[in-house]
């Protein structure tokens, strides 16, 4: 019988961060969805009900949490503990280059073998970096078909995309990527938790993993 | 309606006429109604600005719209206010002549410099030639001499539905190819004439061009976007949508979001300004705005009668739209994502479990 021992994993930060991330991603797809094709008619007129200018609305609700939600990860990547900082995740030591390989392997049931590590694996990571740089994106297009007449939207706005409606090809097209990763991240978290028992799904929301003991 | 058309037959610009030409501008520009008396006066004293009007690559759509379609005391106004030196379609000069005002105002006078019509720069620009020059080399013998240009229309501006993609002759706007100058665009297919008299008529005044966007568009007519000063505007926020065209919804003039308008990309003064004195606007009249102020809206905002562009494929030459496109790649990840658990089951089965 193997001993695990509780390991202080993420942050209150860094937990905060990703159910505000996950929750206001569900409202936006859903949103999104609706002020992309509006999928009811209101028939009566008069009727004092607002549905496109409500759903607009819980959009950029969701949008600013979303944002904030950015801006505290964008701080961890930087000041956060060892496995928030964004070094962690980087395939640029021996150490993580030999996972990236390792959970490759693990991934495509070439291997059994399980590289231990606190933090995330490097596919992982490299996974949540580049939803990270997919939302910055969202955000900024956000932001300027929000803003279209504040002179910093708009300036920055049409270096970046060049028309409103660029922006929004890009925001629309761009969506599927977060509603494909959460398929994927559901399901390799499901996975992990399976295959490991490091308590990968209770640490988002205790921030402790468990590990073998030393 | 007869009465229209004399009064279109009559040269001239009465004292009503120039009076309402003014004001008319004045509303566009947003100026208060105690600056009119300045417009009118500088619209009447100011020494006629030297005006060279150069087309290229166009339908001249643009002059036509300006001259001819809408009130007719404008292009009086206009025609009165400025001193067109050269102007293909309406100059009396022609040959020999019209050259030779063209080179007299270019070397000898301070002028304002109008474009209309966009400049193909593939094999040296051959595609267009006007006495025996290239539209590049008549742009660059002129331009640098003007003291600012206004790029009217859409094709002047950004290149125009010959810039579409392939693009042919590398057809171009003006500010693609001349620097260091101040330019003004006025796009639009056509832009409303009021426009450009308010951009003209502001200079005369205050001396100055009007304050610009990003994009080099006046924001006294591209400042908003149509979307926020539509009068189907309520629909949209209240959900009532045209489904199909000519449907019970379109009769009651519902909003044109579902059938491809593209009023919230689009930046333009239509819905207040509107058009041909008859206070309409392709929206008003049941068409969704397609884009025409916008750059590159041949290719970004077609299908028009889509919300998005079609998405391509790379490589595949499947075209589709964004959400099928996407719809395929979620589904392709669904099923590996079953595939997976499957194969890990599968070999859990077959191996059985590793012990702790
Ligand atoms: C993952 C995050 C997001 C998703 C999945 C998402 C999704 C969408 C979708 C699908 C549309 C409709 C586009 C169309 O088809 O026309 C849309 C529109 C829009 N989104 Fe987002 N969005 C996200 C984040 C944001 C953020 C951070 C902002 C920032 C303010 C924002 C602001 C807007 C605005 C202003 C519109 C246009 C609404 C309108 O003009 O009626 N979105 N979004
Ligand atoms: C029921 C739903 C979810 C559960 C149980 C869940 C669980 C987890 C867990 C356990 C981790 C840590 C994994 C590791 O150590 O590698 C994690 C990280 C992450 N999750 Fe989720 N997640 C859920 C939904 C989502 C959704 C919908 C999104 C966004 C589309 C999302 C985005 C992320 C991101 C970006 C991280 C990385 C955090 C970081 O930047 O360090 N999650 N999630
Ligand atoms: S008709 Fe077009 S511009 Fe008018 S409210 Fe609808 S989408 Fe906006």
């Amino acid at each position: 019988m193997a001993t695990y021992e509780r390991y202080h994993c993420w942050s209150i930060l860094l937990r905060l961060f990703h159910w505000m991330f996950a929750l206001s991603i569900v409202f936006l797809v859903v949103t999104g969805f609706y002020i992309s094709n509006p999928w009811t008619n209101t028939l009566l007129e008069g009727s004092a009900s607002f549905p496109m200018a409500t759903m607009r609305y819980i959009h950029f609700i969701a949008a600013y949490v979303f944002s904030a939600a950015l801006a505290i990860r964008l701080f961890l990547y930087i000041f956060g503990n060892a496995q928030e900082r964004i070094l962690d995740i980087l395939p640029v030591t021996r150490r993580n280059l030999n996972n990236l390989k390792m959970t490759f392997l693990q991934y495509t049931y070439l291997s059994g073998d399980h590289d231990e590590r606190l933090g995330h694996n490097i596919l992982a990571g490299l996974a949540y970096l580049l939803t990270f740089v997919a939302a910055v994106v969202m955000m900024l297009s956000g932001f300027f078909m929000l803003y279209p007449e504040i002179s910093f939207w708009e300036g920055w706005g049409v270096l970046l995309f060049g028309s409103q409606q660029s922006a929004r090809y890009l925001h629309h097209l761009l969506m599927w990527w977060f509603m494909i990763f959460a398929v994927i991240h559901i399901y390799l978290c499901i996975w992990n938790d399976c295959t490991e028992p490091e308590g990968l799904i209770s640490s988002i929301f205790t921030g402790a993993k468990f590990k073998h003991k030393a | 309606m007869a009465d229209n058309v004399s009064k279109t037959m009559n040269p001239q610009l009465d004292r009503r006429g120039f009076l309402k030409g003014c004001t008319m501008a004045a509303a566009a520009l947003g100026l208060s109604e105690a600056m009119i008396p300045r417009l009118v006066e500088a619209a009447a004293n100011a020494e006629r600005p030297r005006v060279i009007w150069l087309h290229f690559q166009e339908c001249t759509g643009c002059t036509e719209s300006l001259l001819r379609a809408s009130h007719p005391d404008l292009a009086r106004l206009l025609l009165d206010i400025i001193s067109l030196d050269y102007h293909e379609t309406v100059m009396a000069a022609a040959g020999h002549q019209a050259e030779q005002n063209l080179h007299d105002t270019v070397n000898n006078h301070p002028f304002l410099l109008v474009v209309e019509g966009a400049i193909p720069t593939k094999e040296n620009g051959i595609y267009c030639m006007i006495a025996g020059k290239t539209a590049m080399e008549i742009l660059a013998e002129v331009a640098p001499k003007a003291s600012a240009i206004i790029a009217i229309g859409s094709c002047a501006t950004f290149g125009g539905v010959q810039a579409a993609a392939p693009n042919p002759t590398g057809a171009v706007g003006v500010q693609d190819l001349v620097s260091g100058k101040p330019i003004v665009n006025i796009p639009g297919c056509p832009p409303n004439p009021i426009s450009f008299l308010g951009t003209i008529l502001h200079y005369l005044t205050f001396n100055r061009l009007p304050v610009l966007d990003s994009l080099n568009r006046p924001l006294f007519a591209y400042g908003r976007r149509i979307h926020d000063h539509c009068e189907r505007r309520a629909h949209f926020d209240e959900g009532r949508f045209v489904e199909q065209f000519g449907d019970e919804f379109h009769k009651l003039g519902y909003c044109l979001y579902k059938v491809g308008c593209k009023g919230p990309e689009t930046f333009s003064n239509c819905p207040a300004v509107r058009f041909n004195d008859v206070e309409v606007w392709p929206v008003s009249v049941g068409h969704g705005c397609i884009g025409c102020t916008e750059p590159n809206f041949w290719d970004t905002m077609t299908p028009f009668y889509e919300r998005l562009p079609m998405a391509k494929i790379p490589g595949g030459g499947i075209i589709d739209s964004a959400d099928n496109v996407g719809k395929t790649v979620l589904g392709v990840t669904a099923a590996a994502v079953g595939i997976h658990a499957a194969v890990g089951i599968g070999k859990r089965l077959i191996k059985g479990k590793k012990e702790e």
